[in-house]
């Protein structure tokens, strides 16, 4: 009765059109007459553009010359990429002085360490660095970048984010050493993992204190040369001014959204009406009036310098996108989170900031990398209005005398350095998307 | 509470401003610019010669040096100096509020703009025309021949206007390409995509040296307009426009007299001639109505050198210069020619 | 945590009786709503009162009357009658006004139909056309719109022939050329009898549709298909065809000679227009192309087997049962990116294609500097465009969702 086979059967090879490279290419490329023409086809295409570019872009091109007509010597139909490589600096970092250039890496580097505990899935306390690096980097970093006296006000927030760097530095060591928030480790340490919660409390709040005057201390010991905001410029301006954009943005974006969907009439049809108005109208008229009329609507003898200018457009432009896109995040909440917030006693306030708004902000930080991506390219508009943002110091190299009338060049460059960073990001938007929604599976 | 965030954005971002602006009262701009202890001054995005910025992310050109001048003579030191490049459609509004102590860019002084934006120009430290750039081989030499021709030209500035006048005045029927940059403008002619160029002749010729064969253009003699390119001021403030208009004179009276930044301090110490001893402060007292030091005059030809040296430095044949000849041109100094001026300094 | 709950079962049973004035939502709802109306009516009060102190202090002009005075300027892309000189900011703003919907018109038209082209590219069985199609997606959505629009407007018409060597994009017909100082169209010139050809294109037209609609009905009915395709291509042209001829062909070219340096007659279209035009439709394709790919994978895989097993052929199955079932997932995007589109368009102003930023509210603002006219009017055109299109998308989704189950 040997009917059922007590071995599996050995699995029988793919089939050789699914694994060979002919069968590969009979099944994408040319399974039927129809494709095989469109293939060639399109391959004759991308090979016209590929070896045009090729050849003009690396063949025949000029990597090292002294000024352009270096380059037109050397080939006249080939790209003169050493005029683009000359002003690296500038493009990069604007007019900033160059023996001060490291505060802008090291500014970068800051940002990059701060907010690198929230991909290493070990460390404790993700909202915590969040929070610090949208509270309180910005201080330390513009402090960094514009230099100066430091006031009171600035002086704090400067100890203050150094402190929070170094907490959150020794976080992640915790994290990565002993599995442990860095506020446990200090309690198992000092052997107080019995005390009462209240001691324990005390205890932190004691040592946070001590690290806070010991920060302030140390921050009065030294300062940095100013510098104008005249002076920044290059990659670096367009940065900061996508930064801070899409940084109070959200905050902005999320006050318009809450109005937009609240039921009390008047902040409802104001919210509405400033969303509309400004998503209903170009960026460049909205710098243009940053420019052209805000200096009117201050008061007599106050003057904005033209990079706030910018930024107060930016933000306000900004804000009313973000604003949609929070409101999208809302609208996903199932209704069931209101009730069961109203169920144990939350007021308005209460629901939105413990319940609804962390799982809608979840659900949106694929959308609000998607605004930022959209910030950063939207912000070579600035040009337009002179600020020396990148696309602005892309084309000042066709005005310097050396490289007149190099325009073509930069330009490109400026396209692909471009390229990079959005696709790079955008990519990164679309794998948190899908992680997202698995893990919102249940 | 819909606003309340934004609000909150909108006072960090006004604590951000409180280091750029400034709260001005009854003061004068001079006693402004010394306490603030630079002088802030205005040019346009780069355009060559005039203002440029080089690979270490300095201003060089001939409109810059007038910045430098300036502050030199207020403190003795061309460094102390803040260059705002602003945009074109708001250059005039940005002097005008107080963003810039002066404005040092190709600014063409015209009637309107002088009594109608609350702006004063002083006087030219450069004289321009527009023209006309055709390829040798049309066989153009004559503007008159342009009947229907396609002529780039950059817009939102006189320079169209002029165009349009021009072709109007001598019922030529020209049809204008406007351009938004001068190099796509330029590009757009060499590729044979107008028949001629009209601009400043000045920065035309410049440009032409970066065509890849320049001597395949030629630049036609008439001149369609007169573009006297002046630095300006506030309207209001006599002494702070004396202290600007006087350190251009400066500039051009140090070169009628010989001095140069290499001898300035040798013809401070040893010269016999009145006129230089009274301006460079070893004589006299010329610098009291100005407010300045007594040394100011001194102070701009050592940091700048004279209008000729500038001239030649970025306008000419230096090593950064363009290679517009100087000679016969209206900016030759009035001995030679030229509209270059400067009223007895006594 | 036991007390609070005790009140709260408290108020519970008697709310009436422990009103309180600062926890009542109603009174807190209408005091929220006084502050905040209260403190935007002061901003705006603030503002207003500001602006009108500084107009005054700078002794700046004010009011709408510059409308009706004359602009100095001329513009070289133009839809209506206009001379420098005599020609109002009126004119000038209408002449911006129709270039800027000009422009964005045409980029809509074309980048919807380069859109759904590349959308349905990126879903091929070919592997090097998806993949193309990808690229094609990648690079145009992740480069900035501004680099994009002076890139095709530096690096691409600069590069086309010269007038000697035009290429006519009519095949020889000299109807249609194209050289690096723009494109130039004849323009037909209607003779007398002209409008009997276009009575009898209106004629076939509605008889074709008249046509389909019985065709589609008996199929409805009956089942049985009736070739529609070819008789209602045969009846558009042959019927139009034939009363042209018969009338005597009235219908004259105004054909671009080369005359001089330039060709000249019919329409003239300068690069600036064609490089806004192009980055604009090939910017948007690609937004356009990713929301079609989205809307067909959003029609369950289940659709098309089925449709597939009644026998129906694949583009079939596309036209009959994905595409139609696509559509309310892809029309809402594609709206928002016509919108979009029209917003873009101002970028003009970074290669001086006339539109109505670069010619309101820059030239005309810089020679006759009414600033808060001048940017209120452009805004306020904006805002217009913006509320008709959404309007129109909101009319579409209503009726989508009627139809749906």
């Amino acid at each position: 009765m040997a009917i059922v086979k007590a071995v599996n059967t050995p699995a029988r090879a793919a089939p050789i059109s699914e694994t060979s490279l002919v069968g590969w290419l009979r099944k994408n490329l040319f399974s039927s007459a129809i494709n095989t023409v469109l293939t060639l086809f399109m391959a004759f295409i991308v090979y016209l553009i590929v070896s045009g570019v090729v050849v003009w872009g690396y063949l025949d091109a000029t990597f090292v010359a002294e000024n352009r007509r270096e380059c037109f010597d050397n080939s006249l139909t080939g790209a003169c990429w050493a005029g683009v490589i000359d002003w690296f600096d500038n493009i990069f970092y604007g007019r900033y002085p160059r023996e001060e250039i490291w505060r802008i890496n090291f500014g970068g580097l800051l940002l990059a360490l701060w907010m690198a505990p929230l991909w290493i899935t070990r460390v404790h306390g993700k909202i915590l660095v969040g929070a610090s690096v949208v509270a309180l980097y910005p201080f330390l970093a513009g402090y960094l970048f514009s230099g100066g006296d430091k006031g009171l006000f600035v002086q704090v927030m400067v100890a203050g984010a150094i402190l929070a760097f170094v907490i959150n530095m020794a976080n992640v060591v915790a994290g990565l050493v002993r599995n442990q928030s860095l506020d446990r480790l200090v309690i198992d340490l000092l052997g107080q993992a019995n005390a009462p919660d209240k001691t324990q409390r005390n205890i932190l709040l004691g040592l946070l204190a001590a690290g806070f005057a010991a920060a302030f201390l140390w921050q009065a010991s030294w300062t940095v040369v100013g510098v104008s905001w005249t002076k920044w410029g290059g990659l670096f301006l367009t940065l900061v001014i996508s930064g801070i954009g899409i940084a109070s943005s959200l905050p902005g974006g999320i006050a318009l959204a809450l109005g937009r969907r609240s039921k009390l009439p008047v902040i409802r049809v104001l919210s509405t009406g400033f969303i509309e108005v400004f998503r209903s109208v170009p960026l460049i008229t909205v710098l243009f009036m940053a420019t052209t009329m805000f200096p009117l609507f201050m008061p007599e003898g106050f003057v904005l310098n033209k990079l706030v200018q910018v930024i107060i457009a930016v933000v306000l432009f900004n804000a009313c996108y973000m604003a949609e896109t929070v409101r999208a995040g809302l609208q996903a909440i199932p209704k069931g989170q209101f009730e069961g917030a109203h169920t144990i006693g939350l007021g308005y306030w209460g629901t939105m900031g413990l319940i609804i708004m962390p799982q809608a902000l979840k659900h949106m930080i694929p959308n609000i990398v998607g605004s930022f991506i959209g910030l950063l390219k939207n912000s070579t508009l600035v040009s337009i209005i002179g600020l020396f943002d990148i696309l602005l110091m892309l084309r000042s190299i066709s005005r310097d005398v050396p490289w007149l009338g190099l325009h073509k060049e930069p330009l490109i460059f400026g396209a692909i350095l471009f390229f990079i960073i959005c696709f790079a990001m955008s990519k990164y938007s679309r794998h948190l998307e899908v992680t997202l929604s698995a893990g919102n599976k249940h | 509470m819909t606003i309340r965030p934004n609000f909150a954005s909108l006072a960090a971002i006004a604590t951000l401003a409180v280091s750029g602006a400034g709260v001005a009262s009854a003061q004068s701009t001079l006693e402004i610019v010394k306490e603030r202890g630079h002088l802030r001054c205005q040019v346009g995005s780069p355009s060559p010669g005039y203002y440029m910025l080089d690979t270490e992310g300095n201003w060089y050109g001939l409109d810059v040096s007038v910045c430098q001048a300036v502050a030199a003579a207020i403190f003795g030191d061309p460094t102390k100096l803040e260059i705002q490049s602003v945009s074109t459609q708001s250059r005039f509004t940005a002097l005008a509020n107080g963003e810039s102590d002066m404005l040092s860019r190709t600014a063409t002084w015209t009637l309107t703009r002088d009594s109608q934006l609350g702006i004063d120009f002083l006087t030219p430290n450069f004289y321009d025309g527009q023209g006309f750039t055709v390829r040798k081989d049309s066989g153009i030499t004559n503007a008159m021949q342009l009947k229907g021709a396609k002529v780039c030209v950059t817009t939102g500035t006189t320079t169209e206007l002029n165009l349009t006048d021009f072709s109007r005045a001598n019922d030529l029927g020209i049809s204008a390409v406007t351009f938004e940059d001068f190099n796509v403008r330029d590009d757009t002619y060499v590729n044979g995509g107008c028949d001629a160029v009209t601009g400043d002749k000045s920065s035309m010729a410049g440009n032409m040296a970066a065509f890849p064969v320049p001597a395949d253009h030629m630049i036609l003699p008439v001149t369609l307009s007169k573009e006297p390119l002046a630095p300006a001021v506030r309207h209001g403030d006599n002494q702070w426009s004396d202290i600007v208009r006087w350190s251009v004179f400066a500039l051009i009276n140090a070169e009628e007299l010989g001095i140069t930044q290499g001898n300035v301090e040798d013809m401070r110490a040893n010269s016999k001639d009145p006129n230089v001893l009274r301006m460079l402060g070893a004589e006299s007292n010329l610098n009291e109505g100005l407010d300045l030091e007594k040394d100011w005059a001194y102070n701009i030809i050592k940091a700048v050198g004279n209008y000729g040296e500038i001239y030649e430095k970025y306008m000419g044949d230096g090593e950064q210069g363009l290679g517009i000849a100087r000679e016969g041109s209206l900016n030759a100094l009035w001995t030679n020619g030229g509209l270059m001026y400067s009223p007895p300094m006594r | 945590m036991t007390d609070t709950t005790n009140q709260k079962a408290k108020v519970r049973v008697r709310p009436k009786e422990e009103f309180n004035f600062f926890q009542d939502q109603r009174v807190r709802s209408v005091f929220y709503q006084v502050v905040t109306a209260g403190i935007v009516g002061w901003l705006a009060w603030y503002l207003i009162s500001n602006t009108a102190t500084n107009l005054e202090l700078r002794g700046m002009n004010t009011g709408f009357g510059f409308i009706n005075s004359s602009a100095g300027f001329d513009t070289d892309f133009k839809l209506i009658e206009y001379t420098p000189g005599v020609g109002t900011y009126g004119r000038i703003f209408m002449i911006g006004a129709l270039n800027t919907l000009l422009v964005s018109f045409l980029a809509i038209i074309l980048s919807t139909v380069l859109g759904f082209f590349v959308g349905v590219m990126r879903l091929s069985p070919n592997w090097l056309v998806a993949k193309v199609a990808l690229a094609f997606v990648e690079i145009f959505r992740n480069v900035p719109l501004l680099i994009q629009i002076v890139f095709w407007y530096i690096g691409v018409f600069s590069l086309l022939p010269v007038v000697k060597k035009s290429i006519d994009l009519s095949l020889g017909a000299e109807r249609v050329i194209l050289n690096n100082r723009g494109l130039y169209m004849a323009t037909p010139v209607p003779g007398d009898l002209f409008w009997m050809t276009l009575v009898a294109l209106a004629v076939a037209i509605g008889g074709v549709v008249y046509f389909r609609r019985r065709a589609h009905a008996k199929q409805e009915k009956s089942g049985v298909q009736t070739k529609t395709l070819l008789p209602s291509i045969a009846a558009i042209v042959l019927l139009p065809g034939a009363v042209f001829l018969a009338t005597g062909m009235p219908l004259e070219w105004d054909v671009p000679v080369l005359a001089g340096f330039n060709y000249t007659g019919g329409t003239s279209v300068p690069p600036a227009f064609l490089a806004l035009l192009v980055a604009l439709s090939i910017y948007h394709a690609a937004a356009i192309a990713e929301s079609v790919r989205a809307g067909i994978l959003s029609v369950n895989r289940g659709q098309t087997d089925a449709a597939m097993s009644i026998g129906l052929k694949p583009d079939r199955v596309m036209g009959l049962v994905i595409i139609p079932q696509a559509m309310p997932a892809i029309v809402p995007p594609m709206i928002s990116n016509w919108m979009d589109t029209v917003k873009n368009s101002s970028l003009a102003i970074a290669i001086g294609y006339s539109d109505i930023v670069s010619l309101f509210m820059q030239t005309a603002l810089n020679q006759a500097g009414y600033a808060v006219e001048m940017v209120g009017m452009t805004m306020a055109f904006y805002m217009f465009i913006s509320l008709t299109i959404s309007f129109f998308l909101n009319i579409y989704n209503k009726r989508v969702q009627l139809v749906e189950r």
